[in-house]
């Protein structure tokens, strides 16, 4: 047997190597899957008109000016007359550039031209010009919006780490236009509200909730026009329409209801376009009006993909000033959606965002001399090369201006292995041609020659602009394949891995298990609970591939965890019912095994299994006892939170608790913190070796709770409530650590009884009597004293679903322990479950939206980011990481003493029965959730939800692997440190004999 | 020895034909006679269920009912009887703890839900064995029948267990379709598993034959 057992260090090392390959792959794939752009903080400014330098420095010059000033300013640094005054931004939700425009040259199909026959004349008298303006995935509402008025384009982590804010904070054209005194009102989705909460005048917002409704969205929208376009205070005025996106969604890309709804928006666009209070520029100036889409839709009416149909958005600007034709007639340009922000940043006369991407579209500027035009485009470049200069940051200390002053051009048909060296060269080459242009202006001797040059130019800035913009916006949005897929290869390989040592462990504890149980009495149900944690498993990851399933995982667990323990009831019921009916049998069965016994000659040993068999019958009630508790339990804490998001409105007991008076929620919250201590008090009594050092550790688990009914009554935002959450934390640390160091060193060997026998088996016994004693102490001291912190952390509602967490978790241990038959697995793998369980009945979700924002900042005086993000870590894994530190608490009731008959175990032997399992099986169960969603998510990259339920949720995968790691971690450093120290006692003990 | 009629195959197909039929039967005259459905009208198509199902299953375990000479027909109903509401709060209460609503909306349902279920798996073994407890563990134990009685008590019982048991995992889905609510879909789970366990029962009497219940 013990050839065949892989030695502890081994063992050891062998899952370390797996969870650092795990570790490794997660990085890969997240960093590949995810991609983080640095953005730049602040909003542009005057310097934006100057060209950067190799040093730039930002000043804000802006500090002091008034919005009037500001705009006067900008006028004059960009030396381009702003050619509108006024703009009509109209957003139509969902509506793919197709319809407008057509596909690949050809016009769109009659219906579509006759459901638009306005837009289409303003076309076709080449009024207005649009573009299909490519969306950047993911094609949903409020990244789109951002990317029109920021030009950048966001990652989902940039998303997921704004989550408490949903403001947008960076630089963008609305907040450009406001900051220069515009006069901004916004009618339609009230996305717009959340990204801007305080910079409209006038708003209507309405929900995009209600995806049946495709009349009464627009309707809110267009009974404000009448009143809005006579009134000429506004500068800004912004329609959402959602009624075209909720026709998608219901019906389709080519239902009737489409055409319906496309009549309407031409209706629209006519009603403004004719509109006598924008012709003229009596006291409203010039007003651009532009028409564009956020993103498509598929053929099903779906978006959120990277697919042409969903990303085919639309681009119209129509000057409503002019009478005649204004603009070139190509109309088919492929240009992208981020393009629309610097356009509209340079004809209005602001500086462009800071972090855009976008190149003008000079189209739009056909009523712009040549002069403007490049002047436009200069600009752009350097807005570009700044941003470039953040990623590359040596682009600008290259020598420019001696490249564009000689007006020596390297040959362009040169190879660039470098990309710096690449864009260098298109810079230098396009501010080459515009002094060149210049030059031939100053000189205006041929009029053809000019335009050469001028057409020249332009060509040359769109190709360093194009450039530098595609390789911004692939940074941004590629997923690196590579990267991607070498991360699944090595998450899969460290599962299989895993998997593999779970499996070379069962081999060796299968063989343990025939000699060391020869109690069990169960043996004829064919491993049911086994079955079932290998079924309940699988079931759950498939269940993972559904999004309903994903949003509502609260439903999964609680059923996997309750039918468990239903599960272990049945057993027990069986159990109970057979003993009964064999006594007999029992009783010769326990002779032989005394029988067996004595051949060991252990005297000890011998009562240790009496005391067992005498103990059964109370055994079986403790068993039927504590799975009635832990069933009840769990179906109150179910009903706690509702949860999830598809229910989640319907009534339960925190919503209840929260209409109560703050009193009483007072005292649940001291009910269920004096019932924490007692238990935790009364598990500590348990055990009756040395009760002096018990008494300390009780003292001090009474000190947490005291500090924290303390905080509870105190319960004010005021700095004496801060400093007790201080003096909390410190003797948390004290206690915790203290425990860890202390217990082994303290706690008695048990030679004392037996010190006339000098055998080494007497020896043995008492040193893992000594280390049951040990562990027990420390598991029960860290699972008291984290439900305490949970307590001071936690919102008051979920005091007593904690103490429930506790109640339970202890009462499945003392299950466990009191009944003989089931194999470690099930019960690491039945205390995992309760704490998956127990993170939903805390009210977590797989939605970012549920985490506690408030309780991380319980106890923090000054500004810190790490600090209050590991207590935000600390309050959402609560339930999973007590699971994992109450496994010590489960591995000091294995009767270790038992196992251990038939030979002394050395130390590395001991570890391995020990903590082979407790570590093993979770890991392997997160493992296989991590590499599951994993794929998953690769596959799901174009599903409508990966954004919103698919990518969150795989944060909450990933921090709960984080979890697995610490709480195993602490797991295996405690019962290494205990066992090594007993040993050396032990040691030091014989040689003191001796 | 104890004297039991032989259970040939023909009499154990007939038999879970019977029962299985009974349930069309009823959802056929709900439909007909009253236009109820499960959706529609849930509580009121469990009730007829179990009025009409109920008797059906105690009348025909009653009549394969072990140790003859010792109990009478009637007694055997009386047993399957008193296995009714016992059943039903076992059931109830797996029901209630993996999930089911409490709300007093929902207590009709679940009342009649859990009596049908006890119908299902508790009763047939209450008429047959009553309360021998040697039997009861011997078929609550082994997942694999080893008499023909056996079989046909037990398999259709765990049928509509784990049917109902997978029978709500399509419950959070958000289909939002009607019969998603509690309990419909686990009833048509539990009505599948019932019948695919009768079907096995069938076939497990078919392989083994009648030859084993002779032994006894």
């Amino acid at each position: 047997m013990a050839t065949s057992s892989m030695s502890c260090g081994r063992l050891v090392s062998w899952i370390s190597a797996a969870v650092l390959l795990q570790i490794l792959g997660l990085w890969l794939f997240v960093s590949g899957f995810f991609p983080v752009k640095p953005t730049v903080p602040g909003f542009s400014g005057p310097e934006s008109y100057r060209m950067p330098t190799c040093e730039d420095v930002l000043v804000d010059e802006r500090r002091d000016l008034l919005p009037d000033q500001l705009a006067k300013m900008y006028m004059d640094l960009s030396q381009i007359p702003p050619a509108f005054d006024r703009m009509i931004l109209m957003v139509i939700d969902g509506l793919p550039a197709e319809f407008v425009l057509g596909k690949g040259g050809q016009p769109p199909e009659k219906s579509l031209m006759d459901a638009m026959p306005y837009t289409q004349f303003l076309l076709s008298e080449r009024r207005a010009i649009a573009f299909h303006a490519k969306a950047a995935p993911p094609t949903v509402t409020m990244p789109r919006l951002k990317a029109m008025i920021s030009g950048a384009i966001g990652g989902f982590l940039d998303v997921a780490f704004n989550f408490n804010t949903q403001a947008f904070l960076d630089d963008n054209l609305l907040d450009q236009f406001y900051q220069i005194g515009w006069k901004l009102v916004m009618f339609g989705d009230d996305t717009w509200i959340k990204l801007f909460p305080s910079l409209f005048r006038r708003y209507d917002g309405v929900n995009s909730f209600y995806v049946k409704d495709t009349v009464e969205v627009d309707f809110n929208v267009s009974r404000h026009l009448e009143v809005e376009l006579v009134a000429n205070d506004w500068k800004l005025m912004i329609l959402h329409y959602l009624g075209l996106d909720h026709a998608g969604h219901i019906a389709g890309r080519h239902s009737l209801l489409m055409n319906s709804k496309l009549k309407e928006m031409d209706d629209t666009i006519r009603l403004i376009h004719t509109h006598n209070a924008l012709n003229g520029d009596d006291d409203g100036g010039r007003t651009l009006l532009v028409v564009v889409s956020d993103h498509g839709m598929t053929e099903r009416g779906n978006h959120g993909g990277s697919s042409f149909e969903e990303t085919d958005s639309l681009a119209l600007f129509a000057d409503l000033w002019s009478e005649s034709l204004v603009y070139a007639s190509n109309m088919h340009n492929e240009v992208f959606q981020v393009d629309v922000a610097p356009t509209l940043a340079l004809l209005f006369g602001v500086p462009i965002p800071k972090n855009n991407v976008g190149v003008l579209l000079i189209e739009a500027f056909n009523s712009f001399t040549d002069e403007h035009k490049l002047r436009a485009l200069e600009l752009n470049s350097w807005q570009l090369l700044r941003l470039l200069q953040v990623h590359l940051p040596h682009l600008l200390c290259r020598d420019l201006r001696e490249g564009a002053s000689g007006g020596q051009v390297v040959q362009s048909n040169e190879y660039f292995d470098n990309i710096e060296e690449k864009l260098h060269h298109l810079y230098s080459k396009a501010m080459a041609a515009h002094t060149l242009w210049k030059l031939s202006e100053r000189d205006s001797s041929g009029r053809s020659e000019n335009s050469t040059n001028s057409y020249n130019a332009v060509a040359s800035y769109y190709d360093f602009l194009r450039y530098g913009s595609e390789w911004l916006s692939h940074r941004a949005t590629d997923k690196p394949i590579k990267l991607i897929l070498s991360g699944v290869v090595l998450l899969l390989l460290s599962s299989v891995l895993l998997f593999y040592l779970l499996l070379l462990q069962f081999k060796d504890h299968g063989t343990e298990r025939k000699f060391g149980s020869a109690l069990k009495n169960c043996s004829c149900v064919w491993h049911l609970d086994e079955t079932f944690v290998s079924v309940g498993t699988f079931l759950h990851i498939f269940s993972l591939g559904a999004s309903s399933m994903v949003e509502e995982e609260q439903y999964t667990w609680h059923f996997l965890s309750s039918t468990m323990c239903l599960i272990l009831f049945y057993m027990t019921m069986l159990s109970f019912l057979k003993e009964q009916q064999t006594v007999s049998v029992e009783m010769k069965k326990d002779g032989k095994l005394d029988l067996h016994q004595s051949q060991i000659t252990h005297t000890s040993v011998a009562k240790y299994t009496a005391r067992v068999i005498l103990m059964k019958p109370l055994h079986t009630y403790f068993r039927i006892y504590s799975l009635l508790i832990v069933l009840i339990c769990g179906r109150i804490l179910r009903g706690w939170h509702q949860g999830g998001v598809n229910w989640a409105h319907l009534p339960d007991i925190s919503k209840w608790l929260e209409q109560t008076s703050s009193s009483c929620m007072k005292a649940f919250e001291i009910t269920s913190l004096l019932l924490v201590m007692m238990l935790s008090l009364f598990a500590l009594s348990l055990l009756k070796s040395r009760t002096r050092y018990v008494l300390i550790a009780s003292f001090g688990i009474v000190v947490l709770g005291f500090l924290v009914l303390l905080h509870i009554i105190e319960n004010q935002p005021v700095n004496r409530s801060t400093s007790i959450a201080q003096i909390f934390y410190f003797n948390f640390g004290i206690l915790v650590f203290g425990t860890f160091i202390l217990s082994p060193w303290i706690l008695p060997l048990n030679f004392q009884e037996h010190s006339d026998s000098h055998s080494s088996a007497v020896k043995t016994d008492g040193v893992l009597m000594g280390i049951q004693d040990s562990l027990y102490v420390v598991g029960v001291i860290y699972a008291s004293s984290w439900c305490i912190l949970q307590l001071l952390l936690q919102q008051p509602v979920n005091a007593i679903p904690m103490l429930l967490i506790f109640v339970q978790t202890m009462a499945c241990i003392i299950y466990f322990s009191a009944s003989g038959h089931h194999r470690q697995l099930v019960e690491v793998a039945a205390v995992y479950f309760l704490g998956m369980a127990g993170h939903f009945y805390l009210g977590n979700s797989n939605t970012l939206a549920t985490i506690d924002v408030a309780g991380a900042f319980i106890g923090i005086s000054s500004y810190s980011i790490i600090f209050p993000s590991v207590l935000m870590f600390i309050i959402t894994f609560s339930s999973p990481i007590l699971s994992y530190l109450s496994m010590l608490v489960c591995i000091s009731t294995k009767d270790i003493v038992s196992l251990s008959l038939h030979e002394r175990p050395d130390l590395s032997q001991l570890l391995n029965l020990m903590i082979a399992f407790p570590c093993l099986l979770p890991l392997v169960l997160n493992s296989a959730v991590l590499t599951t969603f994993t794929l998953i998510l690769l596959v799901m990259r174009n599903h409508l939800f990966v954004w919103s339920v698919f990518s969150p949720k795989y944060l909450y995968v990933c921090a709960g692997t984080v979890s697995v790691y610490i709480g195993l971690y602490v797991v295996t450093v405690t019962v290494v440190y205990t066992c090594t120290v007993f040993f050396f006692r032990a040691k030091l003990l014989k040689f003191g004999n001796s | 020895m104890m004297a039991f009629s032989e259970i040939t195959t023909p009499k154990a197909a007939a038999l879970h034909l019977l029962c299985s039929l009974s349930l069309l039967v009823v959802h056929w005259l709900a439909w007909n006679l009253y236009s109820w459905s499960l959706i529609t009208h849930t509580s009121e198509t469990l009730g007829l269920c179990l009025i009409v199902h109920g008797p059906i299953v105690i009348g025909v375990y009653s009549l394969v009912r072990r140790d003859r000479q010792h109990c009478s027909y009637w007694m055997a109903v009386a047993r399957g009887l008193l296995g009714l509401p016992v059943g039903a709060l076992v059931m109830a209460f797996g029901a209630i703890v993996l999930g089911a609503p409490v709300g007093i909306r929902y207590l009709k349902r679940t009342a009649y839900w859990s009596l049908l279920m006890s119908v299902f798996t508790f009763v047939p073994p209450a008429c047959v064995f009553g309360s021998s407890r040697v039997d009861w563990h011997r078929i609550f134990a082994h997942f694999k029948p080893e008499e023909s009685l056996d079989a046909l008590v037990c398999l259709p019982a765990y049928g509509s267990v784990i049917g109902a048991w997978i029978g709500a995992w399509p419950m959070p889905l958000d289909w939002e379709r009607p019969w998603q609510e509690w309990p419909i879909c686990v009833t048509y789970g539990a009505v599948a598993g019932y019948w695919i366990g009768g079907l096995a029962s069938s076939v497990f009497i078919l392989i083994h034959g009648p030859v084993h219940v002779k032994e006894d």
